[in-house]
């Protein structure tokens, strides 16, 4: 069991002690809270274990007979009653079962002329003076070694008075910078509620334009249909003709193909060896030599090959279909021009394809029925050959014109829904407190450490930028906002669970061997929005201590972000 | 696949469970093709072949090696002769021999071959090595106990064609010398346990120019005399053939123990193949082995060529003076008059064969009879592990790398807001600037001044890396220096050697030099090594040396260092040699101001215990790693450098919470405690463990700070006699037959604290093995297990490691948790007994400042500890010296706090107080006493409450 403390009953016991000063001296080291157990001048009963009861002579006497550690409140000799010790059963006899914790929160230091403090009683008479918590130098008593600790308090204390008001002016200036940074993201947020009304009533018309248009292209289709059109190829040109353009056009097809497939071998050959220059690299090296260049590379060829493999098509069957097409044409092989160039007129333009199509190798049929048009939008794609001319519209103007408003005014009305989308997911997201991280939204800290400067953007993202070089990694993008716990040491040197906010990133650049990078800016109350350290938690796991007048507790009016500055 | 059945289903589950073991443990693997094997080393070859060939014609086989009668002389404890051998060509080679027996009952031999020692011969492609077989490897190593026995005698009665020499304590040894073909025996009491040349394996491969075209001439396989290639690095063998060998033979002994350092078991094991043995023999030659594998006889990063043999009530060993690149087979055989009498009556010989690749047979044969007097012995050669500062027996903190001095400093501040006690904070690689030692990165350790000296605000310590590459790059101080100084190793060429290593292109310090002894001091100043304090201390990693690409990880054997000396010759010692220079530069940092250095290495050889310690380099974080550190640890200590351990946690990859807690449970134990982690895993300072593992962690480091006098004093005992810190089962019982392989629990010293770590997941009770019948008692319950011969079963919940206490001891502890151990100073001492079955119980303890080298004046305590007849008492069991009483003052208000006797007898019961009696006291004084009892199966105990007797002055308490 322990006793609550806290700053304020720590001031209040203070000037009890002094009223209290004309009864028996309190044990060394005893927070004045405690007293009331030291009263009985002959027993002492120890204050988690009231079985146990010693001779009040034993108390400080620098021999631990509480299993709670009552009766040493001025030495170390109960500091070793803690769940970090390795306890046997003579630590605490005849109460082996007992949890083991302190009853009293620490030795405590008077530290007149500046605030009373705890100091561990680990740090009781170990030879060090341990200012920080002791500034009366009380906790080496002993003068172990020789060591004496002067009182500095005075000074100490001076110091931290200076500090403190210091710390005040801050926060109050902080709180003010908070209330405005309230009233400017509340002032956002009212904006995009603003627009997003705006958008809606937007989209509305939209919607009803495009409705109409609808209506238009409907009325030009059906009048076009009225129209008898005269099919506009007069179906007079001669086979033969044709066959020659087709021959023709067919060579230089073949010539095309033939020239992409060996450019298309010597690629593969280069791929090949450089991924076997590669897979070399990944088994030869030596993770042990921490070079982030070749990591780097082993990493991505890792994620190249997870990634090619199964893509790999080095096809057999199409290879023989393209050697077969690659042959010039004869009787056996492919088309026999010859026929077509001493054939009679006098088929249509449809004929003349199943018949065209009724002299070509069957395996060349189905080729071309699978293959031609991959192969066209391929070499289209890559731009090795020139796009063909679309298909002129056999369409009239008016139908043509109203299908073109159609569209835009559908593209309009998409865009509008997405801008809308936008703005009301950007509503819904949490910003924090009376979204108070719309205000610092883009806003931009950084931070100098080491060989890096660490950059936070508010809301966006974190960056680690080289020093020396110009090299910059994500270390994240926004996430959301969230809390997360923190342990900290409290007054009586126990580490407690405290609740602070956090802004998450992640999805930043990949770690070699590694997650990708993410992380996690906590924040703390502060006059400023800056970096006070970053750290690597784990292996590209971040995380950020900022300070911000965002994070400070206190001037939010409600849940509810206040309304614009117009409204107050 | 040959086989066409159906894949059945079990081979599927098989295959994926293989699948996801690879998942979860990435596919890192000793890089096998990386490192030689016994058949790509042409001289293991060579040798291997001899003895199989000698070994083929059993009988018949004559060792061509003659001990020449006419030669042999014997005067005031040293034997020499000439060894004639008969090569193929049937010319005869002189082998100049020297056998001195030695006033520690050491015996030492030495060959070597006249041709070469008077460079009556040619050297190939014109090379300026040196001509000689290296007689160096003793003044690294050898520091003492060379006093020749003047009361060695011959004995008369040698019969014709031997010569005997009787020498040890009381005549008690003898060495009988063969003639023909040359052999020795050596015997204790008449009885023969050491055979050299037994099996005919002796070789010396005598100089021969190479002679070209002369094919079929010569029976012999010359492919690998004249030239070797190995992972792409020819080795141009300047001298051709020139290795040794000898086998030498343990009769009727069928365990042996210790050449380090291999991942393997303590109780070494066969190398000729066969089920449970292995392939390759123990391989000795100092390398970075990436990601190691266990259970195996690779190289590794050290090398001791010290060898235990043992049965029951007898050890000796033999220690194999040489550098160069070694190879040792291993044979056990079980002969038996009765076939049908296996076991009980049949009688096991270990045959072992060494083989080196050059210099001198030098060796040394220990006839103990225990394994203390091996320790002893192979200590006043080699010398006792220095005695450390107390930090250094705290706990390390290291990591691959903390980044910042700002982040030193706080995982400084983790630890105390957690209360978790550690002394030492470690910077690898990375604090550097540009991978240049000797310099600070300017940018992630701005001040390291200010770090120094917050970590010193609680007496801690910084180690630091530095190695023995050197950048080479210009502008930088100490490369230019080692260049224009010229104390680099060369290449074969006689140029400055450069190779890979971290940073790059590197040249490495030739610290066979006594010019880079000095120079490398300079580099250690405060004033040259800037920004470094006086609680700065060194670690000397990759002195293998490792470089990256060099065969085998290391340099060309053909490079030269110091002396025109071969790096073939020197290999093994050359990281001691950058131990005794950085040794001696710490000693030096600033006049007037010496403390006890303290460096870390990874590459060894015998001797590196007098100025180092170890740790067993880059294992990884698996529950195997962890159980494999055990017989490691304990193995060094056995070969004389007991100041071992393992990296806490495993370097490579993240061990999780279970893993990891109980190797914090184990590492306590290591001598050397320190967790590590490699630059790729999740940082594990103990404090971020989420609990309950936060705890135990805690409790586990806390244990061993609160046994810190119990460490203490037994690293003085091993400073002083060599003795191991933690000692492995037949050191403590070397009767007991049963507990000659245990190598997985240990003894702490002599203080009767026997540990058995868990070092398997998921299991939460140790089987304990207790040898004789005393009562043992849990450490932390006092549970009592007692019955000889047999193992026990102890809980070991996750937050225990199971530790026993033997009846019969007297632990000094302190209880009292403080940061770091320099703090501790001032803290009253708490003893522990436990009675043996005589009620009586022995303890020491040894206590000095910790960090100067006063204790050599005096200024230490030494007491020894005694129970009998309800009387405890301290007595002073050392020697007065200069600062003996000024020490004494400052230690006076140091007492005892408490005593807690477990197992007290019952009419204890009716007692409350004890009288003590101190030194100088006019009256004696009583103290009170309580009696607990405890529930059946645990040991009752009583605590005196502060006795308040000084720790440094006579007392008594009695009962």
């Amino acid at each position: 069991m322990r006793l609550p403390q806290s700053l304020l009953l720590l001031a209040a016991a203070g000037s009890a002690a002094q009223a209290s000063s004309d009864k028996p001296v309190r044990p060394r080291g005893l927070d004045p809270e405690f007293a009331k157990f030291y009263q009985d001048s002959t027993t002492f009963t120890c204050i988690s274990n009231p079985s146990v009861k010693i001779p009040f002579s034993a108390v400080n006497d620098d021999y631990c007979d509480c299993p709670d550690g009552s009766d040493e409140p001025g030495t170390s000799a109960c500091a070793h009653i803690s769940r970090n010790s390795p306890l046997t059963v003579a630590d605490r006899p005849g109460n082996s079962d007992l949890d083991t914790a302190l009853a009293l929160p620490g030795f405590y230091c008077k530290n007149k002329g500046h605030r009373p403090s705890y100091v561990p009683f680990q740090r009781v008479n170990d030879g060090i003076c341990d200012y920080e918590e002791c500034c009366d130098g009380s906790d080496e008593w002993a003068r172990v070694g020789g060591i004496k600790c002067e009182d500095r308090c005075k000074e100490i204390g001076k110091q931290w008075r200076k500090q403190e008001e210091q710390n005040q002016k801050s926060m109050t200036a902080a709180l003010r910078k908070k209330k405005d940074l309230l009233i400017d993201a509340g002032r956002q947020q009212q904006e995009i509620e603003d627009h997003i009304a705006a958008l809606e009533a937007e989209v509305h018309g939209a919607e009803l334009k495009e409705q109409n248009l609808e209506a238009d292209l409907k009325l030009a289709q059906e009048q076009d249909r009225k129209v008898v059109r005269t099919g506009k190829g007069k179906g007079k040109g001669k086979v033969s003709a044709l066959a020659n353009l087709a021959k023709g056009r067919v060579d230089e097809l073949r010539n095309a193909l033939v020239d992409v497939r060996r450019q298309r071998d010597e690629a593969r050959e280069r791929v090949k060896e450089l991924e076997d220059i590669l897979a070399k690299v990944k088994v030869e090296y030596n993770p042990n030599f921490n070079d982030e260049g070749v990591k780097r590379a082993v990493r991505s060829y890792e994620d190249y090959a997870a990634r090619e493999q199964g893509t790999e098509d080095a096809n057999g069957a199409v290879d023989r279909d393209l050697d077969e097409i690659a042959k010039a044409d004869s009787e056996e092989n492919g088309i026999n021009w010859e026929h077509w160039e001493n054939e009679e007129d006098g088929c249509n333009d449809l004929d003349l394809v199943y018949k065209f199509a009724a002299y070509l190798p069957p395996s060349l049929v189905s080729f071309i029925e699978d293959r031609v048009i991959s192969v066209k939008s391929y070499l289209e794609e890559k731009g090795i050959l020139p796009k063909a001319d679309e298909d002129s519209s056999s369409e009239s103007k008016a139908v043509t014109q109203a299908r073109d408003a159609l569209k835009t005014a559908q593209d309009s009305v998409t865009s509008l829904k997405n801008k809308l989308r936008d703005q009301r997911a950007d509503l819904e997201q949490d910003y924090g407190p009376g979204s108070i991280f719309r205000a610092l939204k883009g806003v931009c800290i950084t931070q100098d450490a080491g060989e890096y400067t660490y950059e936070h953007c508010f809301l966006e993202s974190t960056k680690q930028n080289q020093r020396k070089g110009s090299n910059s990694v994500s270390m994240g993008k926004f996430s959301n906002v969230g809390t997360t716990t923190v342990e900290e040491v409290n007054t009586a040197g126990e580490v407690v669970n405290v609740e602070k906010m956090t802004i998450e990133y992640n999805r930043g650049q990949s770690c070699w061997n590694g997650p990708n990078r993410s992380t996690k800016v906590i924040l703390e109350c502060g006059e400023e929005n800056k970096i006070l350290k970053t750290a690597e938690e784990e292996k590209c796991v971040y995380s950020m201590l900022v300070t911000s007048p965002a994070a400070c507790a206190g001037g939010e009016a409600g849940n509810d972000a206040p309304r614009s500055k117009d409204e107050l | 696949m040959a086989r066409s059945l159906p894949a059945p289903r079990w081979a599927m589950l098989l295959s994926l469970v293989v699948l996801l073991g690879c998942i979860v443990v990435p596919g890192f693997a000793v890089k096998h093709k990386d490192f030689k094997t016994c058949e790509q080393s042409g001289f293991c070859k060579r040798n291997r072949a001899y003895a199989d060939n000698a070994s083929s014609q059993g009988a018949s086989w004559s060792s061509p090696y003659e001990l020449d009668p006419a030669t042999v002389h014997f005067k005031d404890g040293v034997l020499t002769g000439v060894i004639s051998k008969t090569t193929t060509a049937n010319e005869k080679v002189r082998l100049p021999l020297t056998v001195s027996f030695l006033e520690s009952g050491a015996a030492r031999i030495v060959v070597d071959e006249e041709k070469r020692m008077k460079g009556d011969i040619e050297m190939r492609h014109g090379s300026q090595a040196n001509k000689k077989r290296y007689d160096e490897t003793e003044k690294w190593t050898i520091v003492g106990g060379l006093e020749v026995s003047k009361s060695a005698t011959l004995n008369a009665q040698s019969e014709t064609g031997f010569t005997n020499i009787l020498y040890g304590p009381d005549y008690k040894f003898q060495a009988i010398v063969r003639h023909s073909p040359f052999g020795v025996e050596f015997q204790r009491d008449g009885q023969t346990h050491v055979q050299l040349n037994h099996r005919g394996f002796l070789n010396m491969e005598h100089w021969r120019p190479k002679v070209d075209g002369k094919d079929g001439e010569s029976s012999e396989d010359e492919s690998t005399w004249w030239e070797e290639t190995f992972g792409g690095n020819t080795d141009s063998k300047p001298r051709g053939p020139e290795s040794i060998a000898l086998d030498i033979t343990f009769p009727g002994y069928s365990h042996v123990f210790g050449i380090p350092e291999h991942a393997d078991s303590l109780s070494l094991k066969e190398t000729r193949g066969g089920p449970g043995n292995h392939e390759n023999p123990y391989r000795l030659y100092n390398s970075d082995v990436f990601e190691y594998e266990l259970e195996s006889p690779m190289t590794l990063y050290g090398a001791i060529p010290l060898m235990q043999a043992h049965r029951k009530n007898s050890t000796v060993g033999v220690f194999w003076l040489n550098a160069a690149e070694t190879w040792i087979d291993i044979v056990k055989s079980t002969a038996s008059s009765n076939p049908l009498a296996l076991g009980a009556g049949s009688k096991t010989d270990t045959a072992t064969h060494w083989m080196s690749e050059s210099g001198q047979i030098d060796l040394f044969v220990f006839l103990g009879p225990s394994p203390n007097d091996i320790s002893k012995t192979y200590g006043e050669l080699t010398g006792y592990t220095q005695l450390p500062q107390q930090f250094a027996i705290g706990y390390h903190q290291c990591r691959w790398n903390y980044v910042t001095d700002e982040d030193v400093k706080e995982v400084n501040a983790k630890f105390d807001k957690y209360q978790i006690p550690y002394d030492v904070i470690w910077l690898d690689l990375e604090y550097t600037d540009d991978r240049k030692y000797f310099t600070w990165d300017p940018l992630t350790f701005p001040d390291p001044k200010g770090m120094q000296q917050k970590l010193d605000e609680t007496e801690r310590k910084l180690v630091v890396l530095i190695d023995p590459h050197i950048k080479n790059a210009d502008k930088y101080f100490v490369s230019e220096e080692l260049r224009s100084k010229n104390l680099a190793v060369l290449n074969k060429d006689g140029e400055i050697y450069d190779g890979w290593c971290w940073p790059g292109s590197s040249n490495w310090v030739d610290c066979f030099n006594p010019a880079a002894h000095a120079w490398w001091a300079t580099l250690h100043k405060f004033d040259k090594f800037k920004g470094s304090l006086q609680n700065l201390f060194i670690w000397n990693d990759m002195n293998e040396p490792s470089v990256f690409n060099g065969p085998d990880m290391t340099m060309p054997k053909d490079n030269l260092h110091y002396g025109n000396w071969e790096h073939r010759d020197v290999h093994n010692v050359n990281g001691l040699t950058l131990l005794n220079a950085t040794y001696k530069a710490m000693l030096e940092r600033k006049k007037g101001e010496v403390r006890r250095p303290f460096i870390l290495t990874r590459s060894y050889y015998a001797g590196a215990q007098r100025v180092s310690a170890m740790w067993t380099g880059d294992n990884q974080a698996t529950w195997d790693h962890l159980g494999a550190s055990i017989p490691m640890v304990l193995t060094n200590g056995i070969a004389g450098f007991p100041f071992a351990g393992a990296d806490v946690g495993g370097f490579f990859h993240n061990p999780d919470k279970d893993l990891l807690t109980r190797w914090y449970q184990a590492g306590i134990w290591y001598p050397f405690f320190r967790a590590h982690a490699h630059i790729d895993t999740r940082r594990r300072e103990p404090y971020l463990i989420s609990e309950p593992h936060r705890s135990y962690i805690a409790q586990a480091i806390r244990l061993r700070y609160q046994l810190m006098p119990a460490w203490y004093t037994a690293f003085h005992e091993a400073s002083v006699n060599g003795t191991p810190i933690v000692r492995p089962q037949y050191y403590m019982f070397p009767e007991d037959e049963q507990g000659f392989a245990i190598d997985d629990q240990l003894y702490l010293a002599s203080t009767g604290l026997l540990v058995k770590p868990v070092v398997q997941k998921n299991t939460h009770s140790a089987e304990v093995y207790i040898s004789d019948d005393e009562k043992y008692y849990d450490y932390f319950d006092f549970t009592v297990y007692q019955g000889a011969g047999k193992k026990h079963t102890v809980p070991a919940p996750e937050d225990k490691v199971p530790v026993l206490i033997q009846g019969g001891h007297i632990i000094p502890r302190k209880d009292r948790p403080r940061r770091s151990t320099g703090l501790m100073r001032w803290d009253p001492y708490t003893l522990v007994i436990t009675l043996d079955k005589d009620s009586e119980a022995q303890g020491s303890l040894y206590v000095d400042d910790g960090e100067t080298f006063d204790y050599e004046r005096g200024a230490y305590i030494h007491r020894h500890f005694n129970y009998r007849e309800s009387v405890l008492s301290s007595e002073d069991i050392g020697t007065k010296g200069p600062k003996t009483a000024e020490y004494l003052k400052t230690m006076a208000g140091v007492t005892v706090e408490r005593v807690v006797i477990v197992d007290p007898p019952v009419e204890w019961k009716a007692k409350d107080t004890v009288v003590v009696i101190e030194d100088g006291a006019k009256l004696a004084s009583t103290a009170s006493l309580e009696f607990y009892e405890q529930e059946s199966g645990k040991a009752s105990y009583a605590v005196v409450k502060k006795p308040n007797v000084g720790i440094g002055k006579n007392w008594r308490i009695e009962f």
